[in-house]
């Protein structure tokens, strides 16, 4: 659909057949063109697809997942950059690790990032989990820093950071996103994804192990403690009765 | 709560007439239960001291008394090389209690083998404070049903809060730079 524009062809007499050299109008065939086709790459197509829909894992430790679950909420509303919570690592392509992250969680959290497809993200938010905070002095479980687990793409420091600074972390990770290529995958490639090391704890069988009242324990007191409170629960409650009544 | 009974190695100094019994106390005293006083809080909450091999008769019979809430159970080190301290705070729940009547019952363990009788058939709250106070203090419970660790790891070794305890130098406990 190429139009001629009005103002060109009128207000001189051109004879028929005659063309003008260099006209003012912008030319028509390619104006056209521009307005109606689309150049880009696979890359930045796939790259749009992808940091227009982050889906993060709902994980949350500690009170950093607060200011996260308010951004979640209709007053930061994280949906509208694409960003819906998924409850399964599988489905999740971003992992925002909200909250401190203790010894006893760390097998847990690297089973989680290793559960996630490629390509994935980690946004460590707060400072727990950038060098342990205000835990890093004397805490004797406490990580210093997610990073010394699994590989981290965006800091957000801040003890709990606002949720307009996730929202800025977000925006840091799209940029990060869209300026990646596939021709790059090769060798961005993660061959050693954490730092792994074999730690000389003395293993022991699982605590939990899904008896806690069946286990037949919780029944009767063992007979030396029974004696123990048998022998003087005996006088002063027979003493007792009346001195309750009294008061 | 530390700090309140600095001498636990000289008991005879802390039941010097300094201390005046308080209800509990003297109930306890008139039924015959061994136990020795120590200085009120700053609350002016009622402190016993007891023996360990006495905890769970006088518990019984504060029970009896009427202290049917174990409102916390706790521990703490009383300083390096000191003792460890396994304490009891009671209350009695009524209906319509106004300012119930509140008992605090010290336990001084020595820190080589702490042991105390739990107080689980007591007081059923009992049961993961003193896996707590077992995980931090390793303050053995005889009797506990099941005294396990409740916040650290299963494999973890030594007892974190107590003043002697050292961290492990693990990579994921060393400061981040």
């Amino acid at each position: 659909m190429v139009m001629t524009p009005p103002s060109a062809a009128n207000p001189l007499s051109l004879a028929p057949g005659e063309k003008l050299a260099n006209p003012s109008a912008p030319p028509a065939v390619t104006h056209g063109l521009s307005e109606n086709v689309i150049l880009t790459t696979v890359d930045d197509l796939y790259n749009w697809c992808r940091l227009s829909s982050l889906f993060p894992l709902l994980y949350g430790t500690a009170c950093c997942f607060i200011e996260f679950a308010a951004l979640i909420g209709s007053r930061f509303d994280f949906d509208r950059f694409g960003l819906l919570p998924r409850a399964s690592p599988r489905q999740a392509d971003l992992l925002i690790t909200a909250g401190t992250v203790t010894m006893k969680m760390a097998p847990a959290l690297v089973r989680l990032y290793e559960q996630m497809p490629d390509p994935k993200y980690v946004i460590a938010m707060g400072a727990c989990t950038i060098t342990g905070g205000m835990f890093s002095s004397d805490s004797p479980s406490a990580v210093r820093g997610v990073d010394k687990l699994i590989p981290v793409d965006v800091y957000i420091p801040g003890c709990p950071p606002r949720p307009e600074a996730i929202i800025d972390a977000i925006i840091k990770l799209r940029k990060k996103v869209a300026t990646e290529s596939m021709q790059d995958r090769a060798y961005t490639l993660q061959t050693h994804r954490f730092y792994e090391r074999s730690h000389a704890l003395k293993t022991v069988p699982p605590i939990l192990t899904g008896q806690y009242l069946q286990m037949g324990t919780h029944a009767t007191p063992p007979k030396e403690l029974l004696e123990a409170m048998g022998m003087p629960i005996a006088e002063p409650v027979a003493e007792l009765v009346p001195e309750n009544e009294e008061i | 709560m530390a700090g309140t009974d600095s001498q636990p190695s000289s008991p005879e100094e802390i039941s010097a007439p300094l201390v005046e019994a308080g209800a509990a106390s003297s109930w306890l005293t008139e039924n015959g239960f061994d136990h020795q006083l120590a200085p009120r809080d700053h609350l002016g909450i009622e402190v016993i001291q007891v023996a360990p091999q006495f905890l769970i008769p006088i518990c019984t019979a504060l029970y009896a008394y009427g202290f049917n809430y174990l409102q916390c159970q706790g521990a703490y080190d009383d300083g390096p090389g000191k003792a460890l301290v396994s304490f009891y705070h009671l209350t009695k729940v009524d209906d319509n209690a106004d300012r119930p009547e509140e008992v605090r019952v010290k336990v001084f363990l020595p820190r080589n083998d702490p042991r105390v009788p739990s107080v689980y058939w007591v007081w059923k709250a009992a049961d993961w404070q003193e896996r707590e106070s077992y995980d931090m203090y390793g303050i053995i419970y005889e009797g506990h049903p099941n005294l396990k660790r409740l916040l650290m790891p299963e494999d973890w070794i030594g007892w974190p809060l107590r003043k002697d305890y050292i961290s492990p130098d693990f990579y994921e406990l060393q400061d981040a730079y």
